[in-house]
């Protein structure tokens, strides 16, 4: 009996969660350290409006991930619904609040597109997802010529009531995209870890014939998460369009790969059947708020890809080493077991 | 013709050059300029970059790794090169000091993959970064320009009055590793530890060797794009390579290189690469915007790959059904033997 509850205490200290907090709390110490206007906590929650996409396109791209897929259009969807957004409110004339709604569709729809060639066709998902990825950020260029103003520019004066969205505050001090983010991870928790349907992406995950003579519809689950993914991307192009107060159509030409880097750090295994959304959840603001302290500690924009790809490598390479060392001690307690 | 058609569809490689040969006609028809010889050769010439990029990826896609640092890659070498030739280098120290840094940075992710066990799209987009930061802290971020126009003209050496010079390069290295690849001794292990990695292990080919080996050559490859680079747009921008890594999988893809390992050649990549690369020409040539260029990209990958996917499970299809009918005629024989014993 001890041993069980010896056993379950070190599960819990030695879960990459508790890993990826040590990280942001590490993280925190240190750039407070060196910049104390980093610990205010406006400073310190305003930051995310920096990453927002990032963390909201991340959740949903581990579930695509743990069905062992993946998806890598979603930078290019942010851009085409923001251009989308905007050119039906600007140059359609519609009400901003019709022209969110077609906006979150048209995510959807792409997501689906994806969806469908993946999982229906047959076709492999980093293939299909890359197609999608010129696709898509090629159509939110041809979008933007279409539009009266010019490309350049961009189409801006958004309503207030929009503005609101990601500008807005909770209490005085929180920023909305916080909120929309903590609505986000629970859904996204309760979905996979919680429902049916969650239990459904993970079997997909580790063996889609086995989901399949279950009598799971694998095919149509895969999917989902596909058309899932393409929604949260749509959703973070209407609040980064909201927060930036324009739209452009590279808005998320640089969000392939801290996407993919915030799932894989978050512990999704890239061959599918493993992760979790709070993992995600966490390794997107350690990745956030490490390229905002750095800022903050006077290092230029460009040079943020070093500590970023080192972190990625390392962090996952210790994960490796990890769980191969976990490997002996799993095979003596099944011997003892048995 | 039955037989055209079925050599075209089942060699993937066959089914590009269809579809390369299809788009330059069509193109064509609706305006004959662009059949001129002097045309086809600047978009040939135009698609040396990706050429060299697409082989080096082939490489490593080929073992069932992937490699999505080398437009990183690219960018890092053509600063180094393009600067050392600046400061008065010869051409020959600074291509050995270019292709070295891409040797060692595919090394890098050749040892991340086989010994630390790191998955290859993690490793490589690690790298992608570090060395993406390395380009600004090399540069401090300016423009590396006032080349020497003797290295900017290397460009336009043409031999026999058309060939270009990097052109013959390009063609002589597909040559070279399409020999390499299907008649040396070792070549064909790449393909097979793509297509069943234990079974290579197994049979005693040095797996872990050899996919460290397609990443260092696919960095050296990389490197040589990025010499190539500097001379042609005689500049390097600190963004220089930028996406170059996805277009280089595209034109693998569009080629017939299979992402799963195992299938696919150099001949096919380099004809993807110049499908890639001529279609902003294509567009231009029928008087479209050039904004559509990566929208047809993404169209004609989606498209290309979703033919081949039907196409692959058609015949599969028809395999198994071939398979059962054969068997049930051979149950069908074997019973009516059974039953001439028993009567």
């Amino acid at each position: 009996m001890n041993m069980i509850g010896n056993l379950n205490w070190k599960k819990i200290i030695f879960r990459w969660e508790m890993a990826l907090i040590f990280i942001l709390v590490m993280e925190i110490i240190i750039f407070g350290s060196i910049n104390p206007r980093f610990l205010k906590l406006p400073v310190l929650l305003g930051s995310i409006n920096d990453y927002i996409s990032i963390c909201i396109i991340a959740l949903f791209g581990t579930i695509v991930m743990i069905t062992g897929g993946i998806d890598i259009s979603g930078g290019a969807i942010v851009g085409l619904t923001s251009m989308v957004l905007g050119l039906l409110w600007q140059d359609a004339g519609l009400n901003i609040w019709v022209a969110v709604i077609l906006c979150l569709l048209t995510g959807v729809l792409c997501g689906a597109l994806n969806g469908f060639l993946i999982s229906y066709v047959g076709v492999q998902a980093m293939v299909v997802t890359l197609g999608g990825m010129f696709l898509y950020s090629g159509l939110a260029v041809v979008l933007s010529t279409l539009s009266v103003s010019s490309a350049y520019e961009g189409i801006s004066g958004f309503p207030q009531a929009f503005i609101r969205i990601a500008g807005g505050k909770v209490f005085g001090f929180i920023p909305n995209p916080f909120i929309i983010f903590l609505i986000l991870v629970v859904i996204a928790y309760v979905l996979l870890h919680k429902s049916r349907f969650g239990r459904y992406v993970f079997l997909v995950g580790v063996n889609p014939n086995a989901a399949d003579f279950s009598g799971i519809n694998h095919r149509f689950v895969s999917m989902f998460t596909y058309m899932l993914s393409g929604l949260s991307a749509s959703v973070a192009g209407v609040v980064l369009t909201s927060y930036l107060g324009s739209c452009r159509a590279d808005l998320g030409n640089e969000l392939t790969m801290p996407i993919v880097t915030a799932v894989v750090l978050g512990g999704t295994a890239i061959t599918g059947g493993r992760g979790s959304i709070i993992g995600t959840a966490l390794a997107a603001i350690v990745i956030g708020l490490l390229r905002f302290g750095l800022q903050m500690s006077g290092v230029s924009t460009q040079y943020l890809d070093i500590p970023v790809g080192l972190l990625l490598i390392v962090a996952v390479a210790a994960r490796g080493a990890s769980l191969y060392m976990k490997r002996p001690s799993f095979a003596a307690k099944k011997q003892k077991a048995v | 013709m039955n037989r055209i058609v079925r050599a075209i569809t089942q060699t993937r490689e066959l089914f590009t050059v269809a579809f390369l040969i299809i788009l330059f006609l069509g193109t064509g028809i609706v305006n004959p300029s662009f059949l001129a010889p002097d045309n086809i050769l600047l978009c040939l010439n135009g698609s040396v970059i990706y050429i060299l990029l697409a082989i080096g990826v082939s490489f490593v896609i080929t073992t069932g790794d992937i490699d999505v640092s080398v437009g990183a890659t690219l960018g890092l070498t053509a600063a180094v090169c393009a600067t050392m030739i600046r400061d008065g280098s010869s051409l020959i120290m600074a291509s050995i000091t270019a292709l070295t840094i891409g040797a060692l940075i595919g090394l890098v992710n050749g040892l991340g993959v086989t010994k630390l066990r790191i998955p290859a799209i993690i490793m490589t987009l690690g790298v992608n970064g570090l060395v993406r930061g390395s380009i600004y802290v090399y540069t401090e971020g300016k423009w590396v320009e006032n080349l020497p126009a003797v290295f900017k003209s290397y460009g336009q050496i043409t031999l026999a009055g058309f060939v270009n010079l990097f052109l013959l390069i390009t063609v002589l290295i597909v040559i070279g590793v399409y020999l390499y690849l299907n008649k040396g001794k070792k070549g064909k292990y790449f393909a097979a530890i793509g297509d069943n990695m234990g079974g290579a292990t197994l049979i005693g080919i040095p797996v872990d060797k050899t996919r460290i080996l397609a990443f260092v050559l696919c960095g050296v490859f990389a490197a040589l794009a990025g010499i190539i680079f500097a001379s042609k747009i005689g500049f390097v921008t600190p963004t220089a390579g930028n996406g170059y890594e996805m277009k280089a999988i595209a034109a693998c893809v569009l080629g017939g290189v299979s992402l799963t390992g195992g299938v696919g050649s150099v001949i096919g990549a380099m004809f993807g690469a110049i499908i890639m690369s001529s279609i902003s020409r294509i567009l231009v040539f029928l008087q479209f915007s050039s904004n559509w260029d990566d929208t047809i990209t993404g169209i004609l990958l989606i498209i290309i790959v979703v033919a081949d996917a039907l196409i692959q499970k058609h015949f599969k299809e028809k395999a198994r059904r071939e398979r059962l009918a054969a068997r049930d005629l051979k149950a069908l024989r074997a019973f009516e033997e059974m039953g001439g014993d028993a009567e």
